[in-house]
């Protein structure tokens, strides 16, 4: 069988239906994926957490969306004229390596205390994101003027990266997102943005500054082996990459989901403080619709189906979210349900280095708009929005809205 | 209650101290996971065990 992918259109929301009959039926099945390779395609919540939580037998080194983005790994070429050594992407190693590279995130984007120092930055981006949108024409498109306006802004704050290179981060993520994206087309992406991480880590090497770039370095400085440029350069440039587009489809396709789920949004207005579970819920019910690729570092089995070194398995992360092992009334969505140990920031070495900014935000952000426009709607019938096809991030093209 | 850890394989992810603030902080260097008390009393065992679920890496045992 072929990969199943989501079709917003038809059933928004959903995971592919083939899933609930794979869930109760094999469990593990071999399907062919969009990229050419073959996998085999684990759809209930225990075996894709036993997959994704175990690095030894299960390797993140072919790139953890090859199975969908052909131009995958392209990326990490030498920079031209700045560096020996290629970009590395932490992303696609395993084991001590990989820890070493996290340990040096965590302080920065994963310390409770850290957090809480970032949480007036985020409120304000988002208050004046607000007073910026009651402030415009309506209607009025929500996703590209308001969420990645947001998301935009804390991560390239985090980083210290000024408004007029945000294009960068930008046109490096399309390109990189976009399942039809040539592997030449993806390194001439990308390159600006390497060149110009370079330069910023010359200059805050030189006037190091409080941002996570700078305390990354002064960090790693006493430590072992101190982070090197190309190091530094990978991973600053994932955290702008991966965290902007993600969260802000997040907040986009999760309103539309609030709003389409009857009494929702009107229990969210009545009660903005559940902003917080509502968050678990949205990633929970939605993220990571095109799955995860893993590779096989030995011969396994996943509940009894003999894996081989070498072969590939696609984790499918929203199918595993909604099987009933988890919560008994999975497919339905509630706002207010007690949160689980779901899988949509991921779960293992290479879970979401971003999950608890991700959450701020998005806690923030509907919090606030429950607060200040409740009355924000769809200013389009539902079915003239327009999805997102040949992307790994799902969600609305964009989104025109109204309130009064 | 007994709580243990494998320090080893923590990526800081901070789950734990946001679950069971009680029981797990996170060193302020490498904000890998500390232990605030390995005995911690009855009431926080729901709180651990959440903990041991939503923590990405495994690094969190129950032992008794
Ligand atoms: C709602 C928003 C988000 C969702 C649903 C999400 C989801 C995920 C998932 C599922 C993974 C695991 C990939 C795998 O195991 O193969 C991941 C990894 C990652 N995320 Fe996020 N993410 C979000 C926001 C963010 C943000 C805000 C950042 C940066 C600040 C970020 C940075 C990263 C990075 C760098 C990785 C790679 C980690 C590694 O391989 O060790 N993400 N994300
Ligand atoms: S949740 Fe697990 S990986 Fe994250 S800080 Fe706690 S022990 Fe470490």
């Amino acid at each position: 069988m072929l990969l199943p992918i989501p079709e917003e259109e038809v059933r928004p929301f959903e995971p592919p239906p083939e899933y609930a009959e794979l869930r109760a039926g094999p469990r593990v099945v071999r399907v062919a994926c969009p990229t050419g390779i073959d996998a085999w395609l684990v759809s209930d919540y225990e075996g894709v957490r036993e997959v994704l939580g175990d690095g030894r037998r299960f390797s993140t080194r072919p790139g953890q969306a090859a199975h969908v983005l052909s131009a995958f790994g392209a990326g990490e070429k030498p920079v031209e004229g700045s560096a020996e050594t290629p970009v590395q992407s932490f992303a696609q190693t395993d084991g001590p390596e990989h820890i070493r590279i996290r340990r040096n995130f965590a302080p920065q984007v994963s310390h409770a205390r850290r957090l809480a120092e970032l949480r007036p930055m985020i409120e304000q981006i988002t208050d004046d994101a607000i007073t910026r949108m009651l402030a415009s024409p309506q209607p009025y498109l929500l996703h590209s003027q308001f969420s990645t306006a947001i998301t935009t802004a804390v991560i390239a704050e985090l980083i210290g990266v000024p408004g007029d290179r945000h294009h960068l981060l930008h046109d490096a993520a399309t390109a990189l997102f976009t399942t039809s994206t040539k592997p030449e087309e993806l390194r001439t992406a990308l390159e600006p943005l390497w060149r110009y991480l370079y330069e910023l880590i010359a200059t805050r090497r030189a006037r190091p500054g409080d941002d996570v770039l700078s305390r990354m370095i002064e960090h790693s400085a006493d430590s072992e082996r101190p982070l090197t440029d190309a190091e530094l350069t990978g991973m600053n440039g994932a955290l702008l990459i991966a965290g902007f587009d993600t969260t802000a489809s997040m907040i986009t396709y999760g309103l539309v989901c609030l709003w389409q789920t009857p009494g929702q949004w009107e229990r969210l207005c009545a009660d903005p403080g559940l902003a917080v579970t509502a968050t678990e819920e949205l990633v929970r019910y939605l993220a990571a619709g095109t799955g995860l690729l893993r590779q096989a570092t030995e011969d396994t089995r996943i509940h009894g189906q003999p894996i081989r070194a070498g072969d590939y398995v696609v984790v499918a992360v929203q199918s595993g979210n909604r099987d009933p092992d988890l919560h008994a009334d999975g497919d339905t969505f509630d706002l207010g349900r007690k949160p689980g140990a779901h899988l949509g920031f991921g779960h293992g070495a290479h879970a979401c280095v971003g999950q608890q900014i991700a959450r701020m935000e998005l806690t923030t952000v509907l919090g606030a708009l429950a607060r200040r426009v409740p009355t924000l709607r769809l200013a389009v019938p539902f079915e003239q929005i327009e999805w997102k096809k040949d992307s790994v991030v799902r969600g609305p093209v964009d989104l025109p809205v109204v309130w009064s | 209650m007994k709580v243990a850890l494998e320090r080893d394989w923590c990526i800081g992810a901070g789950n734990c101290a946001l679950t069971a603030p009680a029981v797990f902080d996170q060193d302020p260097d490498d904000a890998v996971v500390v232990l605030l008390d390995d005995s911690p009393p009855e009431s926080e065992r729901t709180a651990v065990e959440e903990a041991i679920a939503r923590c990405p890496s495994a690094v969190i045992r129950l032992l008794s």
